[in-house]
Formats: structure tokens, C-alpha cells, sequence
């Protein structure tokens, strides 16, 4: 595989994309994006609504396998494999690459039935005990142990919005993967609730590597170390949040961030 | 029919007397506005309608109610008469004098003495004079209409309004007949449910375990006697026919519940677009299927199919076995549950799928345990309604499954059902009064309570525990 | 769904798994992973399967009812070579004197004229049962054909005579010639002679035409559909008539002029649980409101009309209600800003453009109609009716009702017809389906 010298392999990176396309029938709606993830470190993706950011973070978990007439090009690399390859089982690539939705999608069970899905069905735990340890310990990781421990047999709709949303992160962290993918995990809560999980945010990345959709970019730059910029499908700029919203380079980016577009 | 002749010339009439109305409001508003200068409220046209709609409503609505009316009360003075004439004859018998009367009177039969004869000649001749009098009036009531319509006609006169309240009326009588066909159920069935319980007692009938409705059409004490010597009595304990129709609808039910769900699974969220595409109609074609072609299928080829296969394998199954207008039941609500489950299934949002997706599920996983449960209250509604569906349903049963109430719950053995007994004991030769036919109404409205407390059960079901997962 | 694997040896105290390094925790998923997998493919197989057993069933309900049904095509006939005495039927002009023709004997004429193909059959009961092999009709038959022709042909003719339905089966192959002879309905000397009259060329399988233009007849040689069909139609017609007017008001009043309120909840759940009363309800209704309070003619296709009008109502209205909301807002706000009223708007607007939807919907729920059985029963239709019904008060029957009738009867000729009849309605209402689908399909317009 021949890579040029911004795509190399560093020993900090944690994913690495290719010349990723994807195609909607016969509509492209990514244009050979290349760049490479850090890990245990926060990375945003913006842009205005159809710009092929959230098909982008499908990629990574293999989500757009979903949909029928989605077909993807170019490679995703991680630990050396390309996940993009036929070869690699989406079930797996899932356990370790977890994801989070725009809408809280709490499943109609209850609290510790809902976190305890995950490690269930991948067989993660062997007794009754290992279980309650993984689902107080997911809980506490995603700061909502307080709040339900008294009530883990409730159901999980009872809970608020932002409650559910972190109810959702406790659940992809049961399972144990290395990476978080996060698709506008706060446009359906409140402000209090969003401050809650972008300090959640803020705590998980030293432990997980984190790709978030964001249509705000006063969120990318509380949150994120590093941020790409994408337009129509093409990738703009990707750096340093701070030089991004700073010095953008590119006057495209400079546009979007000075709201003269999006 | 006596009433079938001079309506359609009455009907012509009233047609011609429409347009006439018609004509003459249309010239008036015409020469008001010439006259006045003034400017008629609405347009011409329902200024003739107004008056058109004034001369020939009344009078229809009083033909109609005629019509239904006259010739019942005629019969009934007649009978009256009848009664008087043949001091001897008991009741059932009287009811038959009646329509040979009538049929005397009709010209279809010679009368057999002098007093059917006289009887005859006097009800013609009064039902001509009621048919007289029947046009007269209701000429009289189309010129009274017209005559209070015409002379309203100013330009002030809000035609069009008062046209689009009537129509607004209409509409809501038509709304309204709905209620009414539902109080039409509820109130015959339970007036002849009533009749029926002066006669038999509710306990007996609810809980009794012996249904055999033989009562002889003889009455007085001798017949009694005779009756009990025989041992022919009518008992109407319904538990047997009501366990019969249970044991057919869970045959039912185990038929057509595994395939109509799995069949729904895979078109729901396994199937590619286009497979889909052919099999949900192809589904619907078994759905549009009359129920009678059913019942001959199960009679013809499905019981005598159980029965030699019972004899090679050395069981005893009969030629009506539940088992076989069971199992042809569940064939028919097969698409009821697969079409009910799919609509349910895809009703469950594809952000739950893909919640379970994104945790690594395999799609098994996604549909068992998370779909699944997810559309669960949905899927109760469904099997509910169907169970509604079986137990409700008559042709099959009434060509397959048997006559004589059996209490069992053994496939193999021939039951019956409410619905069968119901089409037995009203066809055929009874009248109208015995123990026999009422007990057919005691059924009826015993099955139109079960199934509507089904049907909102599966409403309520689906309802509520869908909002628990709200 | 195993929720019991193996745990690799756990090194991080409690959680084993959950603690281990990512390596271990993949190694064991995808241990795990083959077992899921086939419980995939397992659902699927099992979704295939309930699919294909469904479709199955059709095609057996399908094959059974053609391959019973598809030989009542045809109805076998015996040439009978007869000799009709003219001077017996015609009066002094020549002309066919219906009173003379109603007196004479014609079956014994056509069982005599039968016989001389015999002569080796003597005595009584013999020739009796030689008889049988000829429609008990046959008789009657001739004696129709010679008055409809008007003269009496001179000299023997041949005539091509209806059989029995038992020769009619025998004919065809369904009759099993091979048991007891107590157990058949021919017997062997009959067996013998229908050998001889096969040899001999004198038979034959005509198309049978009584079937489409007779109605119900004792033989089922002589018995058609078409008292039944005609039934039917006056019936839907009644229905129609009835039904579709009453809906389309009713269903305009509640989306449009029914104020909110528990009067306008109560008509709505009304007519929803009214579309799934059980159809033998109706019928009940029928037989205690029309029949017995009104008075009205029993087994007439006016009162099955006003039966099944109450029961389609419901369906009609409900497609009724869905066609005009599928209507867009924006047609009835442009109504209503140029100055209509709601009442025209409803009825001159919005009503064209719902048609199509409503039409459909009509024609399904006729077809719903059609097929329905325990109601007509119930009121009437069920009885023995040998005369094509020529008004809506005549005493008629309709052909699910033929149907299940012939269904019940012993002779296996009328077995064969009621797979044709059950041929005849599923054509029908293939025709109607099909006619509201491109009904559908001509007139969808995607807003």
C-alpha cells in the first residue's frame, strides 16, 4: 500500500482512513476522505447538514452495511486491518468500535437490562455477579450510577432525556470497546444535559478514543483536540481544534466558522 | 308484492313532480329578481332545488316509513281475524294460516274453504283501499311541501343555506346509522335473548354441560310426558359448544400463529426489497379467499386426509374432527397475523435496530431481543384480534366440524361450535317462537360479547402496554 | 443466545472479561461468534419456511379445487336415436300445442327409444335400471328442445341425451369401478352396458353449457349457476345502492362537519368495532329486524342486499375517510379562501379528488361482499331455488350459498360442480381485485 507522508502510520494514531468513498446508488457522498485518529483523545467532525460527516462516522463501525444501496471504498485501518475488508465480521468490529446516537435509543427494558445487553449476548460474563459489577461499573463510568442505582429495575424510558442519552453511553461502555463513535449525541437534549455529557466527554477520552458529529461548533471547541472540517462530501481541513477556529487555513473553513455559510 | 307495482309508477310520479317544483321555483326567483332589481341571496339553481328537495323529502320519507309499516299492520288485523275464525287452532299454526292468506290474496293459490276465501277477498280489498289512500296522501303531502316551499321564495331567501344544512343533516343521519346498526345488534339479539331466558335459566344455559336442543313442536301436557318417556328433552347447557369453539380457534391459533409470525420477521427485516414486494400479496391472495371455499377444502379434502392418515398410523380420528377444521382455520387467519405482525414490526423504529446493531448484535439478536419485545404489545393486539376472527367465523366450521356437542378436548374427536349450532338451529324447519330457535339468539349474543370484549381487549393491550415502552 | 461461554482465566479479580485486555475479550467473542451466526441463518430459514408452508397451502387449496372442478367443463351425453309422434304433440295446424306437450310422457318416449338399442334387455327391473343411465331430466330436456324449435322433425333423428350424473362420473374417470359392486352407485350390468354404448361411439363429453345458463336443479346434470350468479348481482347491487351513498356522507360528516366531542367518539368506535363483528351477527340482525319486524321477503336478494350493506358500510367508510385525508390541505384551504362553502369544498373539491380512493375502496369491499356466506344463510338464502330470480324480491340464492349447498350433497357430480362454481367466484373476484388494484394505480397521484 503506497501512503503519503500525512497518512503514515504514527504511533499515536489510533484509526486511520484511506481515500474512504461512499456511494448511495449511484449518489456519492464522500469524496476519498484521508486522515488519521489519535487515540485516547476527542476528534470532531463539522460542517453543515449534508455534508457526509455522519456518513463518515458510519464508516467506522461498519453502520452503513446497514443500509442496502450504501456501498464503501478505500480503507479504515485499525491495529493494522482494514476494516473496510470483507473479511472483517461487523459483530465483532462493533464490539470493540461502540456507538451513540443523535436520538437517545434506550431499548424498552429496563435500566441494568439495558446495559447489561451488550456484554450478554458477546458472553461477557459468567455469572450474576460479573454482570452487576460490569453494569454498576459502565454506570459509573458514564456518571449515571448516582441517579439509578436505586432504580436499575425501572424502565429505561422513565428516564430524562439526558439521563437516557448517558444511559446509551453506559451501554456501548459495557461492552468494553477501544472506540467511541458519537453521531450529535446532544442536539436532542437540553443545555443542562449537554454540559453534563460534554464533562462525561471530557472524562472518557482518557480512556477511549472518541470521534464526534457536531453541528455545533462551540461544542468542537470545548470538547475536541483535533477537528475536520468537511464540505459536500470533501474533507476541508483537519487539525488542531484551536488552529482550526483560530487559523483556519482554508477559506472554505474560514467561511463556515465565521458563519458566513452552513 | 303488492307494494312493488304502483311504487314504481308512484316513483315516476314523484320524479316528474320534482322536476315540476323544480321548474316553477327556478321561473319565480327568476321574475323576484327582474321584478325587484334585487340580487338573490345563492344561485339560481338552488332556489329549484330548495323547492324540488321541500315537495319530494317528505313525501319519500313518508313512503318509506309506509312501506314498512301498512302491510305488517294489515296482516297483523287480519291474523287478528284469523284467530277469531279458527278459535281451535294453536299459535304455530296460526302464523301458517296467515301466509296461505296472504298467498290467496296474491292469486298464487285457490283457498281451501269459504272462510279463507272471505278472509281473502276482505284483506285484497283492504289493502287496495290502504294503497288508495297511500297515493292520495302522498300527493297531498308533495303539494303541501311544494306550495310551502314556493311561496318562500324571495331573493332574501338563503337557499343555498338552508340546502347545504339539510345536506349536513343527511350526513349525520348517515353517521348515525352506524350506531344504530350497533344498537340494532345489541337490542333484536337481546330481546330474543330475553325470550329465550323467561324459558331456560341463565345458569343452566352458562354453565350447563349439555347442549341438545331437541324440543317438539307439540305442545300441552301430553307431549310434555311423551317427551320426558323419551328422554328427548331440550337441555341448552352451552359449555360444551363454547369449549368446541375455544378447541377450534387454539387449532387455530397453533396453525397459523408460528407461520403467520416467522413469515412476518422475514418480511419485516429479512427479506430484500423485492421478495417482499411479491410475497406480501401473494399473503393477501390467501386473505381474499372466500371463507366457503375454505369450509368445502376442509370438508372435502382435509377431513377425510385426517382421517385415513389417523387410520395408518392406528388412531381413531373422526371424519369431523377439530383437528381438521382447525387446522384449515388457522390456514385462513394465516395472513390476518402475518400482514397485522409485519405493520407492527415496521412500526417499531429503526432506531432501536440500529441501537442494537451498533453494540455488535447479529440479526437474530436485534429481531429476538430487542424487536421483538419492543413490538410485543402490538403482537398481543394482533393474536387477539385473530382469536376474535376464529371464533367468530361459521362457514368453515358449518362444513367441517359437527352437529352434536361433544365435551372434550381432544382433537381427534368432532365437536361443535356456537357459530355452527347457531346456522342449525335457524335454518331448517322451525318457526320462530320455540325454545329451540331463541336458544340460537341466547348464542348469538354470547358470541357478539366475546368477540367485541376480544376486540377491545387487543385495543386496550396494544394501547397500554405500548405506552409503557413509550 | 448462550449466555453461558467459557471465562478465560481472570486475572483482574471480578468481571473477568470485562477487565482483560482487548485481545483476550475479542479472542472470546469470536469464539462465541459461529453460534450466533447460525441462529441467524436458523430465523431465516425458519422465516423461508413459514413462507413457503403458507404459499404451499394456496397452491394445495389452489390444485384441489381445479383439479375437482376442471371436468365439470363438460357433461357426458348419450345418442338416443327417437322417433318423436307428431301427431301426439302438434294440434290441427301443425303447430305445437303447448297443452298437448305438457301432457305427454316424453321420459317414457326417450326411455323407450333408449331401449331399442337393447333388445336383449327384458323385464322390469331391468330396464329400469337401464333407464337410470339416462338423465332423469332427459325427458323434460327434449321436450323443451322440440317446443323451442317450434316443429316436430319427422322420422327418427338422433339426439344427443344428458346421462346420469352417475354415467357422468363414471365417464370421467371419477368413479372407482373397481369395489364392491354394493358399494357403487352403478352396478355391473349397468357397468356392462356403458361398455357397449362406449364401443359403440354413442357417447360423448359436450360442453356443458346448463351449467352457466340453468339455475339449481335436483340432478346435477340439470343444475347451473346462474340463478345463483343473478342472485348475487341483484344482491350487490342492492348493496352498492345502499352502501356506498350512506358511507361517503357519513364518512364526510366526521372528517369534516362532526364537532369533537363524545358523540362523534362514540359514531367513530362504533363503526370500527362494527368491521369486526363476526358476518353470522348480521345475519342475526337480518333475520330478527328484517325478516321477522318488517316483515320483509324471506330469502330475497333485497333483505341479503340490506345485510351486506351493513356490513360494508364500515369498510367503505374507513377507505372513504382515508382517501379524502390523503387529499392535501393545501386544495381545501384554496376552496375555502375563494369564497366556499365547507359544504362545497367537501362536494365539489375534495370528493373528485378522494374518488379514486373511494372507488377502490368500494369495489373491495363488494368484493368482501361476494364472498360472504353465514349472513345470507341466516336470512334465507339458502333454500332450493329452481328459477332464475328476476327481481329483487324474488326468492334467490347467491353463489357462495350455491357453493356451500352443492358441498353438502352426496352425489359426487355436485362435488365436481361446486369446484367449478368455487372456480367461477375466486374468477370474479380476481377480476374485481385486479380492476381496483389498476384502479388504484391509474389514479395514484403523489402530491
Amino acid at each position: 500500500m503506497e501512503m503519503d507522508a500525512a497518512t503514515e502510520l504514527m504511533p499515536e494514531s489510533k484509526l486511520k482512513a484511506h481515500e474512504v468513498s461512499v456511494f448511495y446508488g449511484e449518489k456519492q457522498a464522500l469524496f476519498d476522505v484521508s486522515l488519521n485518529i489519535n487515540d485516547k483523545s476527542v476528534t470532531s467532525f463539522i460542517g453543515p447538514s449534508g455534508c457526509g460527516k455522519s456518513t463518515f462516522l458510519r464508516c467506522f463501525n461498519r453502520m452503513n452495511d446497514v443500509i442496502p444501496s450504501c456501498r464503501v471504498q478505500g480503507q479504515i485501518i485499525m491495529d493494522e486491518v482494514n476494516l473496510n475488508s470483507p473479511k472483517v465480521d461487523p459483530v465483532l468490529l462493533r464490539a470493540r468500535v461502540g456507538m451513540v446516537f443523535q436520538k437517545p435509543n434506550p431499548f424498552p427494558k429496563t435500566v441494568y437490562e439495558n446495559v447489561a445487553y451488550g456484554p450478554r449476548i458477546h458472553g461477557l460474563a459468567a455469572n450474576r455477579q460479573e454482570m452487576d459489577f460490569i453494569v454498576e461499573d459502565s454506570l459509573k463510568k458514564a456518571g449515571l450510577w448516582k441517579e439509578v442505582s436505586d432504580r436499575l429495575n425501572d424502565q429505561a424510558t422513565g428516564l430524562s432525556g439526558g439521563q437516557q442519552q448517558r444511559l446509551c453511553i453506559a451501554r456501548a461502555i459495557a461492552v468494553g470497546p477501544d472506540v467511541l463513535l458519537m453521531d450529535e449525541p446532544c442536539s436532542a437534549l437540553d443545555p443542562i444535559a449537554t454540559s453534563i455529557i460534554e464533562e462525561l466527554i471530557s472524562d472518557l477520552q482518557n480512556r477511549f478514543t472518541i470521534l464526534i458529529v457536531t453541528h455545533s461548533m462551540q461544542q468542537a471547541a470545548r470538547v475536541s483536540k483535533k477537528t475536520a472540517y468537511f464540505h459536500l462530501g470533501k474533507l476541508i481541513e483537519y487539525g488542531d481544534t484551536k488552529e482550526i477556529f483560530t487559523r483556519p487555513q482554508n477559506e472554505q473553513t474560514e467561511a463556515y466558522i465565521s458563519g458566513k455559510i452552513g | 308484492m303488492t307494494f312493488l307495482l304502483s311504487n314504481v309508477a308512484l316513483l315516476i310520479l314523484t320524479i316528474i313532480f320534482g322536476f315540476v317544483a323544480y321548474t316553477l321555483a327556478h321561473q319565480r326567483i327568476r321574475s323576484h329578481v327582474a321584478r325587484d332589481g334585487l340580487k338573490a341571496h345563492s344561485l339560481v339553481k338552488y332556489y329549484g332545488v330548495y323547492a324540488a328537495l321541500w315537495t319530494l323529502v317528505p313525501a319519500s320519507v313518508l313512503a318509506l316509513v309506509w312501506a314498512f309499516v301498512a302491510d305488517p299492520l294489515l296482516i297483523n288485523a287480519a291474523e287478528a281475524r284469523l284467530r277469531l275464525a279458527y278459535p281451535s287452532l294453536p299459535p304455530s299454526f296460526l302464523d301458517l294460516k296467515a301466509a296461505q292468506l296472504q298467498n290467496i290474496a296474491a292469486g298464487f293459490i285457490d283457498a281451501p274453504d269459504e272462510i279463507m276465501a272471505a278472509e281473502a277477498a276482505a284483506l285484497k280489498e283492504s289493502m287496495n283501499r290502504v294503497d288508495l289512500a297511500r297515493v292520495l296522501t302522498l300527493l297531498t303531502v308533495m303539494m303541501i311541501g311544494f306550495l310551502f316551499a314556493f311561496l318562500r321564495i324571495t331573493p332574501q331567501l338563503k337557499a343555498r343555506v338552508a340546502f347545504e344544512g339539510f345536506l349536513r343533516r343527511s350526513f349525520f343521519a348517515a353517521a348515525v346509522l352506524a350506531i344504530l346498526t350497533t344498537i340494532g345488534i345489541i337490542s333484536s339479539l337481546l330481546f330474543e335473548a330475553y325470550r329465550f331466558f323467561s324459558e331456560i335459566s341463565m345458569i343452566d344455559f352458562f354453565f350447563g354441560t349439555h347442549w341438545s336442543p331437541m324440543v317438539s313442536l307439540r305442545e300441552g301436557t301430553e307431549a310434555a310426558a311423551d317427551e320426558a318417556v323419551a328422554g328427548s328433552s331440550g337441555s341448552f347447557g352451552m359449555v360444551p359448544v363454547m369449549l368446541g369453539t375455544l378447541l377450534v380457534a387454539l387449532i387455530a391459533m397453533l396453525v397459523a400463529v408460528p407461520v403467520g409470525l416467522f413469515s412476518a420477521i422475514y418480511t419485516a427485516d429479512f427479506a430484500p426489497r423485492k421478495v417482499r414486494n411479491v410475497i406480501k400479496p401473494a399473503l393477501e391472495v390467501l386473505a381474499g379467499i372466500p371463507t366457503v371455499v375454505y369450509g368445502y377444502f376442509a370438508a372435502l379434502t382435509a377431513a377425510p386426509f385426517f382421517r385415513d392418515a389417523g387410520v395408518l398410523v392406528g388412531l381413531d380420528v373422526s371424519s369431523q374432527s377439530a383437528l381438521a377444521a382447525g387446522g384449515v382455520m388457522g390456514i385462513m387467519i394465516i395472513p390476518f397475523i402475518s400482514s397485522l405482525s409485519d405493520d407492527v414490526i415496521s412500526a417499531v423504529p429503526q432506531s432501536l435496530r440500529d441501537g442494537a446493531l451498533g453494540l455488535g448484535s447479529t440479526r437474530a439478536e436485534t429481531m429476538l431481543r430487542v424487536v421483538l419485545p419492543s413490538a410485543f404489545p402490538g403482537l398481543v393486539g394482533a393474536f387477539l384480534l385473530a382469536i376474535s376472527r376464529a371464533v367468530g367465523e361459521t362457514m368453515i366450521v358449518v362444513m367441517a366440524a359437527g352437529v352434536a356437542a361433544n365435551l372434550t378436548i381432544n382433537p381427534l374427536e368432532s365437536v361443535t361450535t356456537v357459530t355452527v349450532q347457531i346456522v342449525m338451529l335457524l335454518t331448517g324447519d322451525n318457526e320462530f317462537d320455540s325454545v329451540k330457535t331463541l336458544s340460537a339468539f341466547a348464542l348469538g349474543i354470547t358470541l357478539f360479547v366475546v368477540t367485541l370484549a376480544l376486540n377491545i381487549a387487543a385495543l386496550h393491550v396494544s394501547r397500554k402496554l405500548g405506552q409503557r415502552y413509550e | 443466545m448462550n449466555d453461558h461461554h467459557e471465562i478465560v482465566s481472570s486475572s483482574a479479580g471480578v468481571a473477568g472479561l470485562y477487565n482483560a485486555p482487548t485481545s483476550v475479550r475479542m479472542a472470546h467473542i469470536a469464539a462465541g461468534l459461529k453460534k450466533r451466526r447460525a441462529a441467524s441463518k436458523r430465523l431465516r430459514i425458519y422465516g423461508i419456511a413459514a413462507i413457503c408452508t403458507a404459499v404451499g397451502f394456496l397452491c394445495i387449496l389452489l390444485t384441489t379445487i381445479i383439479s375437482n372442478g376442471y371436468t365439470a367443463f363438460q357433461q357426458t351425453e348419450i345418442a338416443v336415436t327417437i322417433d318423436v309422434p307428431a301427431d301426439e304433440i302438434v294440434d290441427a295446424n301443425g303447430a305445437i300445442d303447448v297443452e298437448k306437450s305438457r301432457n305427454y310422457n316424453w321420459d317414457g318416449l326417450v326411455k323407450r327409444s333408449f331401449r331399442k338399442a337393447f333388445p336383449e334387455v327384458t323385464g322390469m327391473l331391468e330396464q329400469r335400471s337401464l333407464g337410470e343411465l339416462l338423465s332423469a331430466n332427459a325427458g323434460y330436456d327434449l321436450r323443451l328442445q322440440i317446443e323451442a324449435a317450434g316443429v316436430v322433425p319427422t322420422g327418427a333423428v338422433t339426439y344427443w341425451v344428458k346421462s346420469s350424473d352417475d354415467v357422468d362420473m363414471l365417464m370421467k374417470g371419477r368413479m372407482d369401478r373397481s369395489i364392491d359392486e354394493k358399494k357403487r352407485r352403478i352396478n355391473d350390468a349397468q357397468l356392462v352396458w356403458f361398455d357397449s354404448i362406449v364401443a359403440d361411439d354413442a357417447i360423448r363429453l359436450a360442453f356443458n353449457s346448463t351449467f352457466f345458463n340453468a339455475a339449481d336443479s335436483r340432478e346435477p346434470e340439470s343444475a347451473g349457476v346462474l340463478g345463483a350468479i343473478v342472485g348475487s348481482a341483484l344482491a350487490l347491487i342492492v348493496t352498492v345502492v345502499l352502501a356506498l351513498p350512506l358511507a361517503v356522507m357519513a364518512a364526510v360528516y366526521l372528517e369534516y362537519f362532526a364537532p369533537p366531542g363524545r358523540l362523534t367518539d362514540f359514531i367513530e368506535v362504533n363503526v370500527n368495532n362494527l368491521a369486526a363483528v363476526p358476518s353470522i351477527v348480521f345475519g342475526l340482525l337480518g333475520l330478527a329486524v328484517f325478516l321477522g319486524f318488517f316483515g320483509m321477503p324471506r330469502s330475497a336478494p333485497l333483505v341479503g342486499g340490506m345485510v351486506l350493506a351493513l356490513m360494508t358500510l364500515p369498510t367503505i367508510i374507513i377507505a372513504t375517510r382515508a382517501s379524502i385525508r390523503a387529499v392535501p390541505t393545501s386544495i381545501r384551504d384554496a376552496a375555502l379562501g375563494l369564497g366556499a362553502s365547507p359544504m362545497q369544498t367537501a362536494l365539489d373539491h375534495i370528493l373528485p379528488l378522494a374518488a379514486p380512493g373511494i372507488l377502490t375502496g368500494t369495489i373491495i369491499g363488494i368484493a368482501q361482499a361476494l364472498g360472504e356466506t353465514a349472513p345470507l344463510i341466516m336470512i334465507g338464502m339458502v333454500a332450493f331455488i329452481v328459477d332464475v330470480p328476476a327481481s329483487f324480491t324474488d326468492p334467490a340464492t347467491a353463489l357462495p350459498v350455491q357453493i356451500y349447498i352443492w358441498s353438502d350433497s352426496a352425489e359426487r357430480a355436485f362435488y365436481e360442480r361446486s369446484s367449478l362454481a368455487i372456480m367461477v367466484l375466486l374468477l370474479f373476484l380476481i377480476s374485481m381485485n385486479l380492476a381496483a388494484v389498476m384502479l388504484r394505480r391509474k389514479f395514484e397521484k403523489k402530491w
